[in-house]
């Protein structure tokens, strides 16, 4: 029989070092800043009921899911997102807070994705969830937190604003069928303006124009001139909303930052509001993605407008770590080595040093040979001998 | 400024796809002359081209370290992706269809059928939406060798002229779709570098609505 212990699965690695060292500095600065803001921590199961994520609202694919069963038989899944089980952990447990509520979260998410592309079954996400908190003060508190929170990780990167509602409202007045309104839906998110012209062309309403031209509508502040000018009636509020969050946004500094695509449409199903995902140069998929979502927690408990976004840690680690030329393991600087009968006192001139910010490693060694040997190989360039006084040797490697 | 990168399909669509970017004035005397190299600057290096087999180019576009993609349409669905299809450039055309041998009723009678295809996924969907209970083998070769060796009752495959499908006795069962040559785009690309990627796909579009008569005679 084929054992598998020497590697790990499809879609998982092991972290090291460095790469743990960048992620755990990413994940401080963002922890940081939410904490500023006032959010709150909060973690959930790694494994949830099924029903938590029904593909029906979720968006997510049944087959998206790593699931198995519990004692009963039921079906659990690995979280393969944050967002739903924070909704259904506000709406069932913390209604007798004063809202808004504000949480954050900084824990992996699972999905099965298709094998051989290189992509991670296993990411770490960090985000925030405003929940119970309805407008434009929430939206644009958001959207600003995501930009800024990124512009300390990375300095180059792109915000994209969309919104729900043009597909939505657009889509809901077309004489079709659920599977063409789909296939429709598909078309827009992939740009794809040949399908989409044949599906729509034969449909002569000023909705179906106006979706046919979704697609080409992003770029910058030009897009809502050039959106107005064949507008249906009932979205030119959506738009004048969104112009607004756009142009509060420039005028706190963000405009060099923000694209504009109306054409947003292949997110999740329960985005219901202002939708945005941010990108970084050399990097194809995006690192951040958030938006409004007012309909979820009513399939848990009382209804409660929300907007949230997530930041893909590991997304984000790489786009850090491409630009450092080398990684490397950082060598202690001392390696404190304890005569025979003097390991207690080796430990307290540990700490003596580890409290002046020396960083130190332990010799677990029984004689000075392999304590210098290792010292050597290490790359520690200076070794203390921890005797009746204190002997310091250096081994002469540079650092 | 870093120049465009354009995966190209090796083979069928090769030629086709050099020609039109040559339409639309993009200089590419180094694709055609390749020798042994891999990444060709074009168009005064404000492209550079590489070329790969389909399934290559969805996922070299796919994971955005190529900008662009021409690609069939035949792979698209056989193996889908992230991006963005923002253009049929209407070469390389031809059908998907349902073939098996000539006179036999496929569709009747209550056994499950087994199907041989050089995609197996796009079979897969096919019979999923018509509610079948098919098996299907995954060929690489000529597929249509599976039907007259007796393995499948029927093939999933392109067909140009179906000449091959009537040297062989079998027919067309059902026409599935059209196929052609795409423009595919990498999600993140086509916001990053916007106005670069629509000025191409511009005269791209018109390019290929306006078709010239003299590029047909390119040897």
């Amino acid at each position: 029989m084929t054992k598998y212990s020497r590697i790990t699965p499809e879609g998982t690695k092991d972290y090291l070092f460095e790469e743990c060292s960048v992620r755990r500095e990413v994940e401080n600065t963002l922890a940081g800043v939410f904490l500023s803001h006032g959010f709150h921590e909060v973690v959930t199961p790694g494994l949830e009921f099924y029903d938590v994520f029904d593909p029906d609202f979720s968006g997510i694919g049944q087959e998206v899911m790593y699931k198995m069963t519990d004692r009963k038989g039921r079906l659990l899944v690995m979280r393969p997102d944050s967002t739903i089980p924070i909704a259904r952990l506000a709406a069932t447990r913390l209604q007798n807070l004063p809202k808004p509520i504000r949480l954050f979260y900084n824990q992996p998410i699972y999905r099965n994705h298709p094998g051989l592309t290189g992509r991670s079954n296993e990411n770490v996400q960090t985000g925030v969830e405003l929940l119970g908190a309805d407008g434009f003060r929430a939206d644009l508190e958001t959207v600003s937190t995501a930009v800024e929170v990124l512009s300390q990780c990375i300095p180059d990167f792109r915000l994209e604003l969309g919104h729900a509602d043009f597909f939505r409202i657009l889509s809901k007045q077309l004489p079709v069928s659920d599977e063409s309104r789909e296939n429709i839906r598909r078309a827009i998110g992939t740009k794809n303006y040949t399908v989409l012209h044949e599906m729509l062309s034969g449909i002569n309403s000023p909705q179906a124009r106006a979706l046919m031209e979704l697609p080409h509508l992003f770029g910058g502040e030009d897009v809502f001139e050039r959106a107005a000018a064949d507008c249906p009636r009932e979205l030119i509020p959506t738009l004048d909303y969104l112009h607004r969050l756009y142009h509060a946004l420039s005028e706190y500094g963000l405009g060099s930052r923000l694209i504009v695509d109306l054409g947003l449409v292949q997110r999740n199903d329960y985005y219901t509001g202002v939708v945005f995902s941010a990108y970084v140069e050399n990097c194809g998929e995006s690192v951040l993605l958030g938006g409004r979502y007012d309909h979820l927690a009513e399939h848990f408990g009382p209804s409660m407008p929300s907007i949230g976004f997530g930041v893909n840690v590991d997304a984000v680690s790489r786009a850090i770590l491409a630009h450092r030329s080398d990684c490397r393991i950082e060598p202690a600087e001392v390696l404190i080595h304890g005569e025979d009968g003097y390991e207690v006192k080796a430990l307290r001139y540990f700490s003596e040093l580890m409290k002046k910010k020396v960083r130190c490693e332990n010799s677990v060694f029984r004689t000075h040979r392999e304590a210098l040997a290792y010292a050597n190989e290490a790359g520690i360039r200076q070794v203390d001998f921890v005797g009746p006084d204190i002997q310091t040797v250096l081994t002469g490697r540079k650092k | 400024m870093k120049p465009l990168r354009i995966a190209l399909t090796k083979g069928r669509l090769e030629k086709d796809s050099i020609a039109l970017l040559e339409r639309v004035g993009y200089e590419c005397s180094s694709v055609r002359n390749k020798g042994r190299r891999l990444i060709f600057p074009a168009g005064g290096n404000r492209l550079e081209l590489v070329l790969a087999k389909a399934a290559d180019v969805i996922t070299y576009v796919d994971q955005g370290v190529c900008d662009l993609g021409v690609v069939g349409k035949d792979t698209i669905l056989e193996k889908g992706g992230i991006f963005y299809e923002v253009l049929d450039l209407g070469f390389g055309k031809c059908r998907f269809a349902l073939a098996g041998p000539k006179g036999r009723d496929f569709f009747g009678g209550y056994s499950s059928r087994i199907i041989a295809s050089k995609y197996p996924n796009f079979s897969a969907s096919y019979f999923e939406k018509k509610a079948m209970d098919v098996r299907i083998i995954k060929i690489e070769g000529s597929v249509e060798l599976a039907p007259l060796l007796g393995l499948a009752d029927a093939i999933v495959d392109l067909v140009e002229t179906g000449t091959t499908l009537r040297e062989n006795g079998l027919e067309v069962i059902e026409y599935i779709c059209d196929i052609s040559a795409r423009l595919i785009v990498n999600t993140a690309s086509m916001k990053l570098r916007k106005k670069e990627i629509d000025e191409l796909i511009g005269k791209l579009e018109q390019a290929v609505s306006r078709p010239e008569k003299a590029e047909e005679d390119v040897p």
